[in-house]
């Protein structure tokens, strides 16, 4: 036991329990609690644009999706290219309410944190029987298979009448305590919604990993072999992998569905996927707080990007078409540096700065 | 090590960068705030980069010549690359910077974007002709007639032109809404009364062969073929079609195929993408075209000029396109200017739903003027038909209105 | 009878394209265990040089054809060296990712020239005509890529076969320690894979670029289309690709010409290969021709 419950330049654990602890010291507890406090009131005191406020949920709702993809790409080491495809399946379960019950029905106006839940259930399920052939492959194959769910899951869209063909299905405003929500509180209070949601799944992820079905995971991703000989079934936790994954990306896709009150096929495709993807490394695979960097660095980047390219369009008319060749540019340049240089993420560099706060004035 | 080092750092200038990088701010006046989001990458973006080109240059053209006097114009193009995401972002942040009316590009982020437009109540031009934006909407504004019109019209050309008992028709289309929207329309016109049968919808993929459809189209005895697509598409079949001997040399020639489309399939880039197989391929528009010699194809050649576009550009339909959006923009902004009315959302809707009678507004792009009502939100109603000949588009007869267009409704 | 025989023939054709296309991943993924995602855009580069050098600069077809081919194969070989060299030994999903930025980065640098948005068509040089026998017609065209496919197949095949190189190759594929312990080097095999791979996306991209019309959605897409074919084959099988490439042309072909127009069915050529390839991985993970890695535990 550390003599200081506030600071501790060093572990002092003496039993496993110790080190399974959420918070190591009470600065941290205090700095988490505060953290969620800020992110909760900041909306009250600064006034923000809609499209950044956009932005803001949007990064959010990629948070959601990223922490599932991190655990079964990150923690459980399988490589998943159909990510979209699930986050797809969560919104198209709003959707198919919507058009079975009508767009106007109880369960999705008020019933709508039920309905996100449930939109999350839905994915773990289509997550699990992706999942299966796990049991037998390994791999890039297993890639392969989530990439052939992703292709599968865009032609039904497209081609089924009942999915509106991929076209558009329009979600309604849901309702509060205060009546409909209305479209200048719209982005707001899906902020606060999505801040909800994210700190339920974040609290619960760092608990899984605390249990043993989340040390599972790990042990599979660094060595199956030797997980099945100490009694855990590789097959099974990697499908079970597939089927958390599958839960965070549908409730991820409710979320979309609801933030954009429309789900159409063309926001669930293969760039998207692999967008999901970059974050996730970009991030840092297989670090809990890697889902919160990837996709605001991605997000970020994409925003300055646009002003960049807009401002150099502004200024160099000849130059039309480098503007325009910057996205894709700098994505791909982003990826692969983070590659090269620091396959371990941002959630590296998170670590650097605290071993170095931790140990400050003394170094190594 | 210290190499690693190195770029280290070179990451975090970067970061820092990308970071404090300022959002620009244009100086405030009499600067009448528009937006445009489009694909100029991504999918479509052979078609949305000349549109862009042509909404870019004529908005600096309107503001170089000082044709709307000391005010000007203010369109923000965003790069949407065919993401109904980006769309509602672009939209949302056009609304904050308090644009008065906006320009979209694709069918998928104009029926996303429907009910916002409706909310925001803002008069709203689409560079998708879909019919189906304009059910439950009161603010989109198509520029010129439907994907649905389009096809019924060159439907019409094929029951006047066939030679010889009801002609067999397959309609060949894109895999989305865009090219799905014209189906069921023409569909209703046959059991209207139009004499002819669809034998088969086709609905293609990536295909680099279209021998067996193709081949299964002619053992059912279809001999026409109506694309609703893109130019890609369209301009494998017509090169298999030419390959295999099937492509009719004359309209209508029996056993064997004739090919027609809609806006999106023709234009130079389809004879760019087929060569000479796209010979006797029948497009219809509303669209001038530079091949021939008008007053408007004079003022599109002349704007490309002036902004230095190539020649590619300069000839395209789609720059032409996006040409015309931004006259129409101007004339609102411009009508509702001379008779007073402030520059906002609601007046420049209702200059919109005034253009029509004797204010109908005659860009000189199309090949007719462009109307809007409460009950029309169609733009240009007539249709030009060309055909590929020797490489190139000409003109086939004279601008004509789909007449079953009004017996579906 | 002649449509079922057309369907045949036309699905040959189309299998053959895609053997070809496939086969880069194949050559990569056989010496180095690298998927590359970025195939098609290279795959697109090879059709816009091949383009460039016969319309720009005025070579005649069949020479810039082979140029192209060449020049390809010196890209993709410095793409390996500066971006994949550094990254032997990193986990396998780090290697795919980065092949997922190069093939972002390739799409931004082919939105620099004007390829990128505009389209294009090779001036046409072989008869128009078909070739035709008892109601079963083939265009030149394809008939041309068909016979290029099994010339390069046969080539790489012989290489693989006879050459020092190829046979060293296959030692680095076979188990990388112990070709490295007799002095083959195993960076260099992994590049020369590469540039052979670049060699045939750029034979790839100027066929298809023939058959499609030269549009840049359209020809990188083929990079995900042929996805399918690799993984049936086996994805470190040559033989593999080719019959299934073939396989795969005929489920296409079929799926399209009897499926589809019936039974409120369409497009099912473009989902069977998902389909089928699902049960088969089920089924047969290691692909019809693929190594199957016995592990001993």
């Amino acid at each position: 036991m550390s003599s200081n419950r506030w600071f501790a330049t060093g572990n002092y654990f003496t039993s496993y329990k110790e080190e399974q602890r959420i918070f190591f010291t009470s600065l941290d507890r205090s700095a988490m609690v505060l953290l969620i406090l800020a992110l909760f009131l900041w909306p009250l005191f600064i006034q923000v644009d809609n499209k950044y406020m956009l932005v803001i949920d949007n990064i959010l709702v990629a948070v959601v999706a990223v922490m599932g993809l991190n655990l079964v790409t990150g923690f459980a080491g399988l490589i998943s290219i159909g990510h979209a495809a699930f986050v797809g399946i969560g919104a198209y379960t709003i959707a198919c309410f919507g058009r079975v019950l009508g767009e106007n029905h109880m369960l999705l106006t008020h019933a709508w944190p039920l309905m996100i839940v449930f939109a999350g259930c839905i994915g773990a399920v289509f997550g699990g029987i992706v999942g299966l052939p796990a049991l037998r492959l390994r791999h890039l194959y297993l890639a392969i298979a989530t990439l052939s769910f992703q292709m599968i899951f865009q032609w039904t869209i497209n081609f089924m009448d009942f999915f509106n063909q991929g076209q558009t299905i329009s979600v309604t405003r849901v309702a509060w305590v205060t009546g409909t929500v209305s479209r200048s509180e719209h982005y707001t209070f899906w902020y606060y919604a999505i801040l909800v949601a994210i700190v339920l799944v974040g609290f619960a992820v760092r608990n899984l990993l605390r249990t043993r079905y989340g040390r599972c995971l790990v042990a599979v991703r660094d060595n199956d072999r030797a997980a099945d000989a100490m009694g855990m079934h590789p097959g099974f936790t990697k499908v079970y992998a597939f089927a958390l994954a599958g839960f965070f990306a549908g409730v991820a896709g409710a979320l979309h569905a609801y933030l954009y009150r429309g789900v159409g096929i063309e926001s669930f495709t293969l760039s998207h996927s692999i967008s999901f993807l970059a974050m996730a490394i970009v991030g840092g695979l297989g670090t809990l707080h890697g889902a919160f960097w990837g996709p605001l660095a991605i997000k970020i980047l994409d925003l300055q990007v646009e002003q960049l390219s807009e401002w150099v369009g502004n200024h160099l008319t000849f130059a039309t078409n480098l503007a325009t060749a910057l996205k894709p540019l700098s994505f791909g340049l982003v990826i692969v540096l983070f590659l090269m240089f620091e396959p371990r993420g941002i959630a590296n560099w998170w670590r650097i700065v605290r071993s170095y706060v931790k140990l400050w004035p003394f170094r190594y | 090590m210290n190499m690693n080092n190195k770029i280290k750092w070179m990451f975090l200038v970067v970061a820092v960068f990308m970071v404090t990088l300022p959002v620009h701010t244009f100086a405030a006046g009499k600067v009448y705030k528009l937006g445009l989001s489009l694909a100029i990458t991504g999918p479509t973006s052979d078609a949305g980069n000349p549109y862009a080109k042509g909404v870019e240059d004529y908005f600096n053209f309107v503001n170089d010549t000082k044709m709307l006097g000391e005010d000007k114009i203010d369109c923000t193009i965003r790069d949407d690359q065919y993401n109904n995401d980006i769309t509602k972002r672009n939209f949302e942040d056009f609304m904050s910077q308090g644009i008065v009316f906006y320009l979209n590009y694709s069918t998928g982020s104009t029926l996303a974007l429907k009910k916002d437009f409706e909310e925001e109540k803002i008069a709203v031009i689409p560079a998708s002709f879909h019919a189906g934006n304009l059910i439950d909407s009161n603010y989109i504004f198509l520029p010129i007639a439907s994907y649905s019109a389009q096809a019924i019209g060159l439907a019409e050309y094929i029951v006047n032109n066939h030679k010889g008992g009801t002609p067999k028709v397959a309609l060949f289309i894109h895999p989305s809404a865009f090219g799905r929207g014209p189906v069921e329309d023409v569909q209703k016109a046959v059991s209207a009364g139009l004499k002819m049968e669809i034998i088969e919808v086709v609905e293609h993929g990536k295909d680099l062969d279209n021998t067996a459809m193709l081949q299964r189209l002619l053992s059912k005895g279809v001999q026409y073929v109506i694309s609703q697509t893109v130019q890609s598409p369209v301009a494998t079949m017509l090169k298999d079609a030419a390959g295999l001997g099937l492509a009719a040399k004359t309209f209508g020639e029996a056993g064997k195929l004739t090919f027609l489309g809609c806006h999106y399939t023709g234009g130079n880039d389809l004879v760019a993408l087929a060569g000479p197989a796209a010979d006797n391929f029948y497009w219809t528009t509303s669209y001038i075209i530079t091949n021939e010699p008008s007053a408007g194809a004079t003022a599109q050649l002349d704007l490309a000029k002036k902004y230095n576009r190539d020649e590619k550009a300069a000839n395209s339909h789609n720059y032409a396109n996006g040409m015309m959006v931004a006259q129409v923009a101007t004339e609102v902004i411009k009508r509702a200017k001379a008779k007073g009315k402030e520059i906002n959302k609601a007046n420049l809707y209702e200059e919109m739903l005034a253009m029509n009678g004797d204010k109908a507004f005659s860009p000189g792009t199309t090949v007719g003027p462009v109307t809007y009502s409460k009950t029309d939100h169609a733009g240009v109603d007539s249709l030009q038909l060309y055909v590929v000949k020797d490489g190139a588009f000409k003109s086939a007869g004279t601008p004509f209105i789909p007449v079953y267009t009004g017996k579906i409704k | 009878m002649s449509y079922f025989f057309q369907l045949v023939v036309s699905g040959i054709v189309v299998g053959s394209i895609y053997a070809l296309s496939a086969l880069g991943f194949v050559l990569i993924y056989k010496s180095s265990r690298v998927l590359n995602i970025a195939h098609g855009q290279i795959i697109a580069a090879g059709a816009f040089i091949t383009y460039a050098l016969t319309v720009m600069v005025g070579i005649p077809i069949y020479f810039s054809f082979f140029i192209s081919m060449v020049i390809t194969f010196f890209l993709a070989m410095s793409v390996e060296r500066i971006f994949l060299r550094r990254l032997i030994g990193e986990p396998i999903i780090s290697v795919i990712m980065v092949t997922i930025g190069l093939m972002s980065i390739i799409d931004g640098l082919i939105y620099l020239t004007p390829f990128g948005t505009e389209n294009f068509s090779f001036p046409s040089f072989l008869p128009t005509t078909p070739i035709s026998v008892g109601g079963v017609s083939i265009s030149w065209t394809q008939m041309v890529g068909v016979l290029v496919t099994f010339a390069m197949i046969g080539g790489f095949t012989w290489f693989f076969k006879k050459s020092t190189i190829g046979i060293s190759m296959r030692a680095v594929s076979d188990d990388q320690l112990a070709a490295m312990s007799i002095g083959i080097s195993v960076p260099r095999v992994f590049g020369l894979a590469w540039a052979m791979a670049g060699l045939s996306a750029a034979a790839a991209g100027g066929i298809l670029g023939n058959i499609t019309g030269i549009n840049f959605d359209t020809l990188h897409s083929f990079g995900i289309v042929v996805f399918p074919v690799v993984i049936l084959g086996g994805l470190d099988s040559i033989l593999g690709a080719v019959v299934a490439g073939i396989i795969m042309g005929l489920i296409q072909q079929f799926a399209s010409g009897y499926l589809d127009g019936n039974w409120g069915l369409s497009g099912t050529g473009e989902i069977m290969p998902y389909v089928i390839l699902l049960v088969i991985l089920l089924f047969k993970p290691h692909g019809l021709f693929g190594i199957h890695e016995i592990e001993r535990v």
